[in-house]
């Protein structure tokens, strides 16, 4: 695994593209309001994808490389579904904002403005969107990558019976439980 | 891995949360200050990681954080978790934590979470801000870990295909 590469774009677009799906589905793409659940989930499923179809040991490095991977792929898939639907989550959005007005609940710090299109629908707003989108995935699908490593990551390779007994890459494979 | 490479990844990303938590109390300050162009733009950047319902968000000068309580409970706990860090686990190795810890520390933000969408449970933001906090102390182990792996995997490999092309240049 040290200096073979193992193949991450596949992983990466397969788990970025559902990630991605999810994320810009009205309601469903709530999710990422939970810790980016969808792009850290994401990314951990891509490092279990990658670990399914890699012979050695993963290490942090690979999960983050993949997960930031995936999280690219998810912000561009999910910028692209967003189009198509806007006008259905606008509409959406204006119905909650109706009902909860009924009631009298508090309305997200800028609906106001998002409701009345001030701006916020302009091809640069859209691309602003799509830069800090792509930058804050990376960033949370580098970490959900490391998560995934720690969670499906093979923790020895399987003995071979004529080899000597395989030795752990000496950095960032699964720690020992006395980390953090 | 060297340890100063783990020390400047350590660094980078202890700065990049410290302008994350500013933007965030930022947004409520330029906006009670008349600035909302700005305070726009700030809101806008965290819309794409976080619903930012304002009954859910703390208050500054009568206007809401651009994060809601959770949210904000992750990124002090990320803060806070990146100060241990040199304290629980120093530069000169780099090793993930074991995977029941993070199980440990998801599960009560998870539980919370899960009980707050199906209507069980309606959680004060203290305790939104609290297991969010908890959740995300534990990030930063796999975050610097995880990127200063990744440029020394990245180093090892360019390496490796320099001193590849350097062997087949001289069979040639």
């Amino acid at each position: 695994m040290d200096q073979q590469k193992p193949a991450y774009l596949r992983p990466a677009l397969i788990a970025g593209a559902v990630a991605g799906l999810l994320s810009g589905l009205p309601f469903i793409g709530a999710g990422n309001c939970i810790c980016c659940l969808w792009i850290v989930g994401g990314a951990a499923v891509a490092v279990k994808l990658l670990a399914a179809s890699t012979p050695g040991i993963l290490k942090a490095g690979d999960g983050a490389i993949v997960g930031a991977l995936t999280g690219i792929v998810a912000a561009v898939v999910e910028a692209v579904v967003s189009i198509p639907l806007r006008s259905f989550n606008m509409e959406l959005a204006r119905r909650i904002v109706e009902k909860a007005s009924e009631i009298g609940g508090d309305m997200p710090a800028n609906l106001d403005e998002i409701l009345n299109g001030s701006g916020m629908t302009s091809p640069g707003w859209f691309l602003l969107g799509l830069f800090v989108s792509a930058a804050v995935f990376t960033v949370v699908g580098a970490l959900g990558g490391s998560i995934g490593v720690s969670l499906f990551g093979k923790k020895a390779l399987p003995a071979a019976p004529s080899a000597p007994s395989p030795t752990t890459p000496p950095s960032a494979a699964p720690g020992p439980p006395d980390a953090a | 891995m060297t340890p100063r490479s783990v020390r400047r990844v350590w660094l980078l990303t202890l700065a990049g949360t410290v302008v994350w938590l500013a933007a965030i109390v930022l947004a409520p300050w330029l906006a009670a200050r008349g600035a909302s162009g700005p305070a726009r733009f700030l809101y806008a950047v965290f819309a794409p990681v976080c619903h930012q319902i304002a009954d859910r968000c703390f208050v500054l000068d009568g206007h809401p954080l651009a994060v809601c309580g959770r949210c904000l409970g992750i990124y002090a706990g990320f803060a806070a978790g990146l100060v241990l860090y040199p304290i629980l686990r120093g530069f000169a190795r780099v090793a993930l934590p074991p995977a029941r810890l993070f199980i440990a520390l998801t599960l009560p933000m998870a539980l919370d979470g899960a009980a707050g969408i199906l209507g069980l449970w309606r959680s004060p933001i203290g305790l939104r801000f609290a297991t969010g906090f908890a959740w995300g102390t534990i990030l930063p182990f796999y975050f610097v870990a995880g990127v200063a792996d990744l440029f020394r995997t990245r180093r090892e490999r360019a390496a490796a295909r320099a001193l590849e092309r350097r062997g087949s240049n001289k069979v040639e």
